[in-house]
């Protein structure tokens, strides 16, 4: 493809994901998008597999206790697949809030996908961001939008959609198995075990936040983690959006304001 | 209390929550086409969404709804520094032992209490 070309030259004053500096070594990391797809899919047979694997045997045990349908729980985790969204689905149902709450309520918590989508996909090649992509994102979710994140800064844009893909595809396709498999078990699990599979979620997405390197971003998920329980206790649904706008302007203003200029001066 | 949904309730506010977590989706996907990845707006969202993970991660371990409200604070909050630490301690970031360490150590404290 188009490995042999040599790395264009960018003035950057600063690194973007994606920067031309940190995947400029001329050297393609994969061959062909095939490679590129078995890639994504081997690594998220690791670490983010086994987080989603246990988060929903979580949610399935839970929704087992509150005798909620089998077809409903699993339903969700195949249509929906945000966990997050998904809890507030189950609660919601159990103690009988109305249909257009429920829905306004999920909603609300799913917001962050307009964000993550647009944070994401403008890093993919110029090809192949068609109307595809209507069908690719239903794979998105924390989980594979962490590794992405993190990944495509070392891969060449016309080969991350494919990595994307083979990431997604296996982090949706094990969470409906996994769901039943948690609603069928429950009951027969010790609570201590129960206890790991819903820590390992939260745990997860914190530890990824060590390979966050802008520090714009840096500065946003610290002041995110500050004010977002405090906003939480103000009001529960609207929270994470608010955190989200409130948290992201002000470090998106500091680093446009202070850290970027020392960026600029250090790095010539 | 069983004040649940019953009958038809309950697989209407499934699809609602199903149409709505999908189109919050597609509009990231329909906007996330006029965007460019150099552009002002382009960091400006993604630090937006960078602070509402983080916020939603935060929101899970302080304050966690069910079981896991059944631990402790301040073993949540000391088994996330732990694990942090044990991910940070190597330039080449140790993701596995770290989430292994913390998990491992919240199940044994699940079987003495």
């Amino acid at each position: 493809m188009t490995a042999a070309k040599p790395p264009p030259y960018s003035p950057q004053p600063f690194l973007t994901p994606g920067s031309e500096e940190l995947n400029g070594n001329g050297q393609a990391r994969f061959a062909d998008r095939k490679e590129a797809f078995w890639s994504g899919f081997r690594h998220a047979a690791g670490a983010p597999a086994m987080v989603l694997f246990a988060g929903m045997l979580g949610f399935g045990a839970m929704a087992k206790t509150n005798q909620i349908d089998l077809w409903f729980t699993s339903l969700s985790s195949l249509l929906m697949f945000a966990l997050p969204g998904q809890v507030v689905l189950l609660e919601m149902a159990i103690t009988g809030s109305s249909v257009l709450a429920i829905t306004l309520a999920v909603t609300l918590t799913s917001t962050r996908f307009i964000t993550m989508t647009i944070a994401l996909f403008p890093q993919l090649h110029p090809r192949d961001r068609n109307r595809n992509l209507y069908a690719s994102v239903h794979l998105l979710a924390m989980t594979a939008w962490a590794v992405s994140m993190r990944e495509f800064q070392a891969i060449e844009s016309q080969h991350r959609l494919h990595y994307y893909l083979g990431l997604g595809l296996l982090c949706w396709a094990i969470c409906f198995p996994a769901t039943i498999m948690g609603y069928l078990l429950a009951g027969f699990v010790p609570k201590w075990i129960t206890l790991g599979l819903v820590f390992i979620n939260p745990l997860f997405f914190l530890l990824t936040f060590t390979e966050v390197k802008l520090a714009i971003n840096r500065l946003a998920i610290i002041l995110g983690g500050i004010l977002g329980p405090c906003f939480y206790l103000l009001d529960r649904d609207s929270s994470l959006l608010i955190t989200g706008v409130v948290a992201g302007t002000v470090a998106y203003l500091i680093d446009r304001q202070f850290l970027r200029h020392r960026f600029k001066d250090q790095s010539p | 209390m069983n004040t649940a949904l019953q009958g038809w309730g309950i697989w209407l506010a499934l699809a609602g929550a199903c149409i709505g977590t999908y189109l919050c989706r597609a509009i990231g996907v329909l906007l996330s086409g006029k965007i460019n990845q150099e552009s002002e707006i382009f960091q400006w969202i993604s630090a937006i969404t960078y602070a509402m993970v983080a916020a939603l991660t935060v929101r899970m371990i302080i304050l966690p709804l069910g079981l896991l409200a059944t631990v402790p604070v301040y073993l949540r909050i000391g088994l996330c520094l732990l694990s942090f630490a044990v991910m940070i301690s190597k330039p080449q970031r140790r993701l596995v032992p770290a989430l292994l360490t913390g998990t491992l150590l919240l199940m044994t404290y699940g079987l003495i209490v």
